[in-house]
């Protein structure tokens, strides 16, 4: 009993140490469960809703520069209205009234919380499931892509940052189609790499890249950026850095864009991995 | 005793509100992140039992976890800190020892002592955070010059700190 009292005295605090530490890297380890937590989701709104007050009152300084985006985009919306309503012509034989049926579904939201100088981050927007928010659903701005949904509350909602070493896109150079994946190394905030495109495609700086649609979360054709600089690096792949159309640092509007085919596209594309 | 109590709760509210309001706020680059919530753990008396002190940097780092919802990440840094600070402050102690009934700050010990007590915990604990955030060696020496700058930047807020805020 004494030498157990001794060796507790002696290293009492390295235990607690370690066992502190354990639990540290738990929470590290079980993150998504960690959200659920009740009282980080009742700090979290405290937050977020004071987070909305402070924006509030220092929206008012950039009211006419948000103004002067909002006329520019509701003038490119107009002129492109076609393009979130997906022809559907092989149903011409039924006498209904739509050439066209909605894929897309837009639901703007305000930026609450947002951050650049993580490794990992994260932006708050002040909706959620009461909205019609879901998981999975892509977040652009009116200068291109923002996020990706990852966390939806009753009127919050998190997402996943295009600045985040997890974020994965298919992407592609929009003058000649070629494809690759989209990622970001946690660097430069103006600065994306775009993989995977074969060294034999002619690539200039300058050039707009772009969404494809493959993964049903983005609508295709939704501006990423513009080729900052490339490398031949050797390999039979090109190395590219992209320039992002969205300044993270000043978000203040963004769209949460619902697709509504989306589960369909995945029911069927899961049908055809599960017989290969 | 409740004196002591009060006054460090009002550095702990004081500091994290610096941290959470003001400096988390601060989107200057992806290099620069000062933390000086740590200066919390730095300024505990010399006769704090080193149970409490990780203890009490394992409230502080939760509460920055939880406020900023980064799972875990500070708070196993700063339990490391707090873990470690007894040996720093034996390996930094003057000649003749500390005296009990100060606190370690630039008043006691001077503004040399202090400056080389905060760097070596503060880098340690900067150097244990970001390499915890990114997780992989695959950025080894960005990640290096981040704890750098980082360490830097809350080097000078915590002396700016110090020296306003906290004569008392």
């Amino acid at each position: 009993m004494r030498s157990l009292l001794n060796f507790l005295k002696k290293f009492g605090n390295v235990l607690l140490f370690i066992l502190l530490e354990l639990i540290a890297f738990y929470l590290l380890a079980a993150r998504p469960n960690y959200h659920n937590i009740k009282l980080t989701k009742a700090i979290n709104a405290t937050k977020a809703a004071m987070r909305k007050k402070i924006n509030n009152a220092v929206d008012y300084f950039s009211l006419s520069d948000i103004n002067k985006q909002l006329v520019r985009e509701n003038e490119e919306l107009k002129n492109t209205l076609q393009r979130i309503y997906k022809s559907e012509e092989l149903t011409t034989f039924n006498v209904t009234d739509s050439i066209y049926r909605q894929q897309y579904v837009y639901i703007s939201a305000a930026v609450v919380n947002n951050s650049v100088n993580k490794q990992k981050n994260y932006i708050t927007l002040d909706r959620g499931r009461l909205s019609g928010v879901k998981e999975d659903m892509a977040v652009i701005c009116p200068e291109g892509i923002v996020g990706i949904i990852v966390e939806v509350g009753r009127n919050y909602s998190i997402a996943m940052s295009v600045l985040n070493l997890e974020f994965r896109l298919s992407a592609r150079l929009s003058k000649n189609g070629y494809f690759g994946s989209l990622t970001w190394d946690g660097g430069n905030v103006n600065s994306l790499i775009l993989k995977e495109i074969p060294n034999h495609v002619n690539v200039s700086v300058g050039d707009t890249v772009e969404t494809t649609g493959y993964s049903a979360v983005f609508p295709e054709g939704i501006m990423i950026g513009t080729i900052s600089d490339f490398d031949e690096r050797g390999g039979d792949f090109l190395d590219i850095k992209i320039q992002p159309s969205t300044d993270f640092r000043k978000l203040s509007n963004a769209y949460i864009i619902a697709n509504l085919k989306k589960d369909e596209q995945l029911k069927i594309e899961s049908g055809i991995q599960g017989t290969r | 005793m409740l004196n002591t109590i009060l006054k460090y709760t009002g550095l702990f509210i004081l500091l994290l509100a610096i941290q959470l309001l003001l400096l988390n706020n601060i989107q200057f680059s992806g290099f620069v992140n000062p933390y000086i919530y740590i200066l919390f753990i730095l300024l505990l008396p010399f006769e704090t039992p080193s149970w409490l002190l990780l203890i009490l940097s394992f409230a502080t780092g939760m509460v920055m976890d939880i406020s900023s919802v980064t799972h875990g990440i500070h708070t196993s840094a700063t339990v490391f800190a707090g873990f470690l600070r007894p040996y720093v402050l034996n390996f930094v102690a003057p000649h003749e020892g500390y005296e009990l009934g100060d606190l370690p700050g630039i008043k006691a010990y001077g503004f040399r002592w202090f400056i080389t007590y905060v760097i070596i915990i503060v880098a340690l604990h900067h150097f244990f955070l970001f390499y915890i955030e990114v997780f992989k060696f695959e950025y080894f020496f960005r990640t290096l010059l981040r704890v750098l700058l980082s360490t830097g930047f809350t080097l000078m807020f915590i002396v700016i700190v110090q020296s306003v805020i906290i004569r008392r």
